[in-house]
């Protein structure tokens, strides 16, 4: 019987070259003409040329920003992971029906993010408006001023990005706790594993892949933090979150500063971090070894 | 193995845990659903009192059954009923992206799971690449690129940048290699069927579950998108609702007193409005792809 080829033709180029272009258009062509735009002459850097770099590393708003992110970081990632997998695994104890309606409210504040999370917790922070005044005013809270104040932003961002994402990622790793196939389970309890030994021996271990991929999603997302810092500086407390993050002081070397040289430099500082974490990501753990991405895969 | 993506995740009933530990697990997994509710409720019963009342009266209370059209018919006072372009914005900025996003990730994905093209590998890197790597890095370079190609305060510039769907593609990849076997691609070659056929009529009839994936991640991805137009749409009336209700926050005294008195009725309970119709939209897709949500994430990870 003849041997049919496949895909290796024209049409398979043409269903292909609708992404292709969005690819090369606005994933590959805009950080080539980034490389371009540094050089040119700004107020900033008035000779143009490469010290672009130079200057915008030397940027006394650069150092606090990325200090700001870090935190940022070092808190809400953690505490996102810890809690995610403390929720599911309660989750899965003991399953019953009930339970989905449980599961259907921890995905309610996925709806809340950008300018809706700032007005949400402009609001539960508020001693006069807020459903948790009992607890503010235990807490010695009596005016928003209390709490809105730049060396708390940190946490106040940490808790609002937590709250947006934890609850889909509840449903997500309660989903993979699902996979884990029935007869291990049942095994490990004739054998008289405690839940706790279970969730430590058995389910977090089987689950360790999804756990490591929602830190990569969670680190990567962190990253990008703008909305709720430009809103709170420019429509809520004015100056209290200024150059607050790195997206932030990108946009403003742009387009408050007119410096695009400088924001592009910027841009590709920024850049080479994240494209050197992403090919870890790819070669370096399993995440992606089923895929043709694996040498040992396009072989097979 | 079946798919993640297709299968259930159904498993018998098991008790784990003592009743006292079960009790209070069960108190604190109820505690948490109760404060993960508060705030939506807090939004959606704001647009029903006077702006008084969202700091005299209880905050969890209902006002008035007539205070969400009297809130929208104050909206309206702003920049000449700009609002409604905002919500027709959004609307058809975002069907355009679900749409694009979703066909050109199908064909992407198929066409790297079924041919045998050249830099197939390279190709799939750097769509991992992309997905990987935070948009906030490309934004000012796409700012750069959009100006250059007088796509500025365009919508499509908006929107072709947000079409490009890497996560989407490589779900699609996933998808079509695990749930559809090369030997029936073969099969209907040897029957004559052209390669763009095989897609037609072969992949795209088996992809009911995927493509409500693909439609699922592009709109809660896109709807409340906020930096993307922020940076690529300066004139107001382009402006997308998240967009739109930013502007409220710094042009109102609603949030803001710093701003001053103003002759438009827009308070907190306006602004709450405007907060319901963004967040609202996503949280009932959300609640109904509960599934999607779970299968589409897991599959993005797979190791099957």
């Amino acid at each position: 019987m003849k041997k049919a080829t496949l895909g290796s033709n024209r049409a398979m180029w043409v269903m292909l070259t609708p992404y292709l272009l969005l690819l090369l258009a606005f994933g590959i062509i805009p950080v080539i003409m980034a490389i371009f735009e540094v050089p040119h002459e700004s107020r900033t850097n008035p000779d143009g040329g490469w010290d672009a770099f130079k200057i915008v590393l030397s940027d006394f708003r650069l150092l606090p920003a990325v200090v700001n992110v870090l935190g940022f970081i070092a808190i809400y990632l953690p505490l996102t992971i810890f809690f995610v997998i403390l929720m599911s695994l309660m989750l899965d104890l003991n399953p019953s029906k009930w339970k989905k309606y449980l599961r259907m409210s921890y995905i309610v504040p996925a709806a809340i993010s950008g300018p809706v999370a700032v007005l949400v917790w402009y609001v539960i922070f508020s001693p006069t408006m807020s459903p948790l005044k009992d607890v503010l005013s235990k807490f010695g809270i009596t005016k928003s001023e209390d709490v809105w104040q730049t060396k708390n932003l940190v946490y106040l961002f940490a808790i609002m990005a937590f709250f947006n994402i934890a609850g889909s990622w509840i449903l997500i790793q309660y989903g993979s706790l699902q996979t884990i196939s029935y007869e291990i389970i049942e095994a490990a309890r004739v054998d008289g594993c405690t839940p706790f030994q279970l969730a430590r021996r058995i389910k977090i271990p089987q689950i360790k892949k999804y756990i490591v991929y929602m830190g990569v999603l969670i680190g990567a997302g962190g990253l990008q933090l703008f909305v709720e810092p430009q809103l709170l500086n420019t429509g809520v407390y004015v100056g209290i979150a200024e150059s607050w993050s790195l997206d932030q002081l990108a946009f403003e070397l742009a387009f408050t500063n007119g410096d695009f040289g400088g924001a592009a430099a910027l841009s590709l500082v920024l850049l080479i971090p994240t494209l050197v974490g992403a090919l870890l990501v790819i070669f370096k753990t399993d995440m992606f070894e089923e895929t043709e991405v694996s040498r040992k895969k396009v072989q097979e | 193995m079946q798919s993640i993506l297709t299968r259930g995740a159904s498993r018998a009933k098991l008790r784990q845990e003592s009743r006292l530990t079960g009790f209070l697990v069960n108190a604190w997994l109820l505690f948490f659903a109760v404060f993960s509710v508060v705030p939506m409720i807090w939004m959606l019963l704001a647009p029903t009192k006077e702006d008084a009342e969202i700091t005299n009266r209880h905050p969890l209370t209902f006002g008035n059954s007539s205070g969400y059209k009297k809130a929208w018919d104050n909206l309206l006072f702003f920049d000449d009923g700009v609002m409604k372009q905002w919500v027709w914005n959004s609307i058809w900025y975002t069907a355009c992206i679900v749409i694009i996003a979703t066909i050109t990730a199908s064909m992407a994905g198929f066409v790297i799971s079924a041919s045998k093209l050249p830099f197939k590998r390279a190709f799939l890197v750097s769509t991992l690449v992309t997905m990987l790597v935070p948009p906030m890095a490309l934004v000012v370079p796409i700012f750069i690129l959009m100006d250059k190609i007088g796509l500025m305060d365009n919508p499509w510039g908006v929107i072709l940048v947000a079409s490009l769907y890497p996560f989407g593609a490589f779900l699609s990849y996933i998808y079509y290699t695990n749930t559809i076997p090369k030997e029936l691609y073969e099969a209907a070659k040897i029957d004559g069927c052209s390669d763009f056929k095989l897609y037609t009529k072969i992949a795209v009839p088996l992809s009911g579950p995927l493509i409500s994936i693909l439609a699922f991640f592009a709109f809660i991805g896109n709807w409340a998108n906020y930096f993307l137009p922020y940076i690529l749409l300066p004139s107001s009336e382009n402006y997308t609702l998240p967009i739109g209700m930013g502007f409220l926050f710094y042009s109102t005294p609603a949030i803001n007193p710093a701003v001053g008195a103003t002759s438009v009725p827009v308070y907190k309970p306006e602004i709450a409005l405007t907060g319901v119709f963004v967040a609202l939209p996503i949280l009932i897709v959300f609640l109904l792809s509960q599934k999607r949500l779970v299968r589409g994430m897991l599959a993005g990870s797979i190791k099957e």
